[in-house]
């Protein structure tokens, strides 16, 4: 006989304080109660201290003329823009300097990993301090060492200019190189066929891989791949030099001008940039070696000898072998590293440079605080958002079977 | 490659290994200590040892896995050293199996197979596609040629590795162990494709405890013990009257 | 005719320039002509480095500047006379500091090996050897150099409760810790949460807490913290039950996507509007509440790898013997998870205590802050900045990087990655 339950506390026959689904949803109402009641109960208070210590807020502002200068911008700016316009220049200043950044980074970080696993003891040992120094130090001590340094190089009429064509001083650094000789038109116009020249050429590059994997001949794609494009560039630069009787680019070099001697031409990076720009970049490559390494260690030293075996060249091994499959180990601690680089950009606030973070801060004098910073969160989660997508993609296209 | 074509042109070389006071140290450990021994060609010689008695090591001299540091070793009419070109010559004229299979798991059953012929021969794919399956076939596995490694069981793996070795037509085939790490009823599809290999006038080096196949393929036996030869001849005579005491202590240990 | 061979081989000495300093150096250094001149260039090329930085350093370098701050870069404003006018409240961090070091004392009696012995004793003398340094201690009120030297006893103290009381369980030790920083941070703030003031003891307001006093206690405090509410959402993210999960979720991908700067911002503006006005919350609490959560939810996601990387038969072999969910989550999953991701959860204390640096940005008077600022507002000393920097940067370097050997250490005597 099985032991009486009362009717009103069962369900299926099992009463609820036991009943595995009922216990589930319980837990789960409760649980909701809870992070409503204590979402609600911020949510209202800080409605009430809004209304009640008159803390500013609302997005009216975004539409007003800003009325300040936001030093550095690739998109032209003037200071009567709007608040809403300026932040997306800040925008894309962080979004540049984060490119900027990921690039190098990568580029030095690999060459750092590489530099941790060379057979040369000397090599390795200086890989493995670069390593262990930078990770080991807050970026926002290094970012300010860097700052202070650049700001103890000479003043603007002291630079230093080195091969008599470069400039640095404690503003900046002014570097030669490429800008439209004439019609910027012509400039833009040849920067076009170039890059149609750069798709011919990886079009060819393409072409004679397959016909060399298809028939096994010889055919050298990656030569013909850079000549294709190297000469479908000097054919368009030819061309518009005889139509319009300039070459479309020239080398500007930095010379100083006027009165006060201010550097004009060439590239010109002010000194905020170059701080953060090198401050990202050690700091983070010294994240990415370690990844690199672990990547490249993580495939088996069994691999790279069957494939010796097999006759395969030392480049081959690496890229056939070695690399794709340290690649699928690499991809995704390093797209978490390209993140955590955009999102350290913001430290930029405490150094000068014009991104998202330093203006935010700026406007906060003129603007309600709350609002300016619920924006730029929304900005950088965004930008998190597209680093995961790329991410994604990578994983989706890269899927392999088993292990 | 020209080397190659001379030894051809001369007729063929008779003994195609040659190894001679073979020395080798791992730091201060010394692993070979003088290995003497020559293969004829079509030869099927295994190699029997404890563990860490060097018979790995010494196979993998021959295709300079590992570098010898003392003696002379010539592989079908070719001088082991640092000459690049050698070395070259000699991995696509000897083959390998390992124990851990090392299949490249990034890539097809079939791209395994065609990687190297099509990478180091630049044979056209197609052609490479159809030595490929052959070889699949050859190994009775064909219709595994677009699955992954890690789908396969492990038996099934080692005879794609067989095929990838196969597919650079090598003269030599070395096999380090290779049914050390399958599970028992997987042992015979392996030994079977061996075996047949071995009637197809290959020169075989295996490394390998199945007293069974050495009886029944092996044309010589060779003992390593603490980096020596300890004991070689006719499979017979070996496991039946081993002369050596350390012959008869290490066959005691691994028949039954 | 099989023929025994065992003549030849005896055991001969390896070739000449293959082993001892002559053969390490042939195969580490000069193994091939690109290496060998790889090796030449790189070395001159960091020996002239060396060379240049040691002859700025030991020459025209000038540490003054280190010594002229001295105590300030420890504990900041804590001690001037707007904060403490009787200026003798240096003794409150000191024994701050005691404390800190009696606990890793419990931590040697506990865990027992060399590795952690070697660590607590380092840590009490270090603190004691401060005495020695040439700090301006003496205007400081009390005799600090004799606190500074009670660590060494304060160590073996620790130990001796460790050994001989029933400090030294888990569940203990996890209730010390949480104590200790509530008595620590009672003392430095001389009052209860704002709640009643102890008598004696002079109130000083968290804003004046600084100096690296205030990067070790927001470190201390978010490392407590942080791995126990990381162990939750990383649990939560786990469960079954769906609103629970994508809560976690929601927290763990939002304190992910947006730079601690920003957080701390509102930590600042946003944070006391969400609770009443006298609600006692300062402002060295809020940065900590939010400096630990965002480091909890990097946290979980640690933890998440740890138990995604365990074998499911584990659960079930739990299961199969009758242990409820939550108990074979407490015993068998979780210590696993955690053991597994030991590497990385340090990893992650380390992050942490660099990003204590971040309160510089809303304006707290961290270590960093204090060189900033002296140097902005003492010009004569601009030169001396990259000193400055130089030593903050070797402060930070030397705690973490003991962090990260000790963890190596314990990575090596777990077996981590050997299951």
């Amino acid at each position: 006989m099985a032991e009486p339950t009362r009717s009103f506390l069962t369900y299926q026959g099992i009463p609820v304080w036991r009943h595995a689904v009922i216990i589930k949803w319980a837990l789960q109402m409760v649980s909701a109660v809870a992070v409503v009641t204590l979402v609600f109960w911020f949510f209202s208070n800080i409605a009430f201290a809004i209304n009640d210590r008159e803390i500013p807020f609302g997005f009216s502002f975004l539409s007003r003329a800003y009325g300040t200068p936001v030093p550095e911008h690739v998109l032209p700016y003037e200071s009567t823009d709007s608040y809403g316009y300026a932040l997306i220049v800040a925008a894309v200043n962080t979004i540049v300097l984060a490119i900027a950044g990921v690039i190098l980074a990568i580029l030095l970080g690999t060459l750092i990993g590489i530099a941790r696993i060379s057979s040369n003891w000397l090599v390795s040992r200086l890989a493995l301090a670069y390593v262990e120094f930078f990770r080991n130090v807050p970026l926002l001590v290094q970012l300010l060492f860097f700052f202070y340094f650049i700001l103890l190089l000479p003043p603007l009429a002291e630079s230093y200019n080195p091969f008599g064509v470069m400039y640095i001083n404690n503003a900046g650094f002014a570097v030669p190189s490429p800008m439209p000789a004439g019609e910027t038109a012509f400039a833009i116009a040849w920067g076009v066929v170039a890059l149609v020249g750069i798709a011919a050429g990886f079009a060819a590059h393409r072409s004679l891989s397959r016909r060399e994997t298809l028939t096994g001949r010889v055919s050298y794609p990656l030569t013909a791949g850079i000549a294709v494009a190297a000469g479908i560039a000097f054919a368009a630069w030819l061309a518009i030099w005889a139509l319009a009787g300039e070459a479309p680019l020239a080398i500007s070099t930095p010379e100083p001008e006027g009165r006060f001697g201010r550097i004009e031409g060439g590239l010109r990076v002010r000194s905020g940039a170059i701080v953060m720009l090198i401050g990202l970049v050690m700091y983070t490559a010294s994240f990415i070696a370690e990844i690199v390494r672990a990547g490249i260690q993580s495939v088996g030293r069994g691999q790279t000898e069957a494939a010796s075996a097999l006759g395969l060249r030392p480049v081959g091994v690496l890229r056939n072998i070695t690399f794709p499959q340290a690649l699928r180990v690499i991809v995704p601690p390093l797209i978490s590293q390209c993140l955590n680089l955009t999102k350290n950009s913001s430290l930029a606030a405490a150094i000068g440079f014009a991104d998202l973070t330093n203006v935010a801060i700026t406007m906060t004098q003129t603007a309600p605080a709350i609002s300016i910073f619920l924006i730029i969160m929304l900005a950088y989660l965004l930008m998190s958002l597209a680093w995961s997508a790329v991410g994604n993609l990578y994983n989706w296209r890269t899927r392999i079977v088993g292990t | 490659m020209t080397t190659n074509g001379d030894a051809q042109a001369n007729g063929e070389v008779e003994d195609i290994i040659i190894a001679r006071d073979v020395h080798k140290w791992f730091g201060s450990f010394h692993a070979l200590r003088g290995v003497s021994t020559t293969v004829k060609r079509a030869e099927i010689v295994v190699i029997l040892g404890p563990s860490g008695s060097g018979k790995s090591t010494f196979i993998r001299t021959i295709n300079r896995l590992e570098e010898h540091q003392r003696g002379e070793i010539i592989v079908d009419g070719i001088t082991l050293s640092n000459d690049i070109r050698n070395i070259d010559a000699i991995r696509s004229e000897v083959g390998m199996v390992f124990q851990s299979f090392n299949l490249f798991p990034h890539l097809t059953v079939l791209n395994n197979i065609t990687l190297a012929p099509m990478k180091v021969r630049h044979t056209p794919r197609a052609e490479a596609e159809e030595t490929a399956m052959g070889l699949l076939e050859r190994v009775g596995i064909p219709e595994q040629a677009l699955k992954y490694p890690a789908e396969l069981s492990g038996g099934q793996q080692q005879r794609v590795a067989i095929a990838r070795a196969l597919a650079m037509q090598p003269r030599i085939m070395l096999f380090d162990e290779p049914t050390s790490a399958l599970d028992p009823e997987m042992i015979k599809d392996v030994l079977d494709v061996m075996r047949e290999l071995a009637h197809s006038g290959m020169t075989m080096l295996v490394v390998t405890h199945e007293v069974g196949f050495a009886r029944e393929v092996a044309d010589r036996v060779i003992m390593f013990d603490e980096g020596m030869i300890a004991e070689e001849g006719p499979p017979n005579e070996f496991f039946t009257n081993p002369k050596s005491e350390r012959a008869k202590l290490f066959l005691s240990q691994i028949l039954h | 005719m099989a023929t025994a061979r065992m003549t030849p081989g005896a055991d001969l000495p390896p070739p000449r320039m293959t082993t001892g300093p002559a053969g390490w150096a042939r195969a580490n250094l000069f193994s091939s002509p690109g290496n060998s001149a790889t090796t030449i260039l790189v070395g001159a090329v960091s020996l002239y480095l060396i060379w240049q930085f040691l002859g700025w350093a030991l020459g025209p370098a000038d540490w003054s500047v280190i010594p002229t701050l001295g105590g300030t870069l420890i504990i900041g404003q804590y001690n001037s006379e707007t904060v403490c006018p009787s200026q003798d409240c240096f003794w409150r961090p000191q024994v701050s500091l005691l404390i800190g070091v009696t606990f890793f004392g419990i931590l040697w009696a506990v865990a027992a090996t060399a590795l952690v012995r070697g660590v607590a004793l380092t840590v009490a003398f270090v603190s004691a050897g401060m005495a020695l340094m040439p700090l301006p201690f003496s205007e400081m009120g009390m005799d600090v150099r004799l606190l500074l030297l009670l660590n060494i006893p304060a160590v073996f103290l620790g130990y001796w409760l460790g050994k001989h009381t029933p400090v030294s369980s888990t569940r203990n030790l996890i209730i010390i810790a949480f104590a200790g920083f509530l008595l620590v941070y009672i003392l430095l703030g001389g009052t209860v949460f704002g709640f009643f003031d102890v008598p004696g003891l002079q109130v000083v307001p968290s804003r004046y807490w600084g100096g690296l006093t205030l990067n070790l206690l927001l470190a201390a405090g978010g490392i407590t913290a942080s791995l126990p509410l990381g162990i939750l959402l990383a649990l939560g993210r786990r469960s079954n039950l769906p609103f629970v999960k994508f809560t976690c979720v929601g927290v763990i991908e939002f304190f992910r996507g947006v730079p601690l700067i920003t957080l701390l911002f509102m930590s600042q503006t946003l944070l006391p509007l969400a609770f009443p006005r006298d609600f006692p919350l300062d402002e060295v609490m809020r940065a900590g509440i939010v400096i630990t959560v965002f480091s909890s939810a990097y946290m979980a996601e640690n933890i998440r790898g740890g138990l995604q990387s365990l074998h499911r038969g584990q659960t079930e072999a739990a299961r199969a013997l009758g242990m409820p969910p939550w108990n074979t989550t407490i015993f068998i999953t979780l210590p696993q998870a955690l053991r597994n991701v030991v590497p990385a959860i340090v990893g992650q204390f380390i992050s942490l205590f660099k990003d204590t640096t971040l309160v510089f940005i809303i304006g707290m008077f961290d270590i960093l802050q204090i060189g900033n600022s002296f140097i902005g507002s003492n010009r004569e000393f601009l030169d001396n900045s990259r000193e400055l920097f130089l030593f903050i940067a070797l402060v930070f370097w030397t705690i973490n990087y003991g962090m990260s050997y000790v963890s190596r250490r314990v990575e090596e005597t777990l077996g981590v990655g050997r299951r």
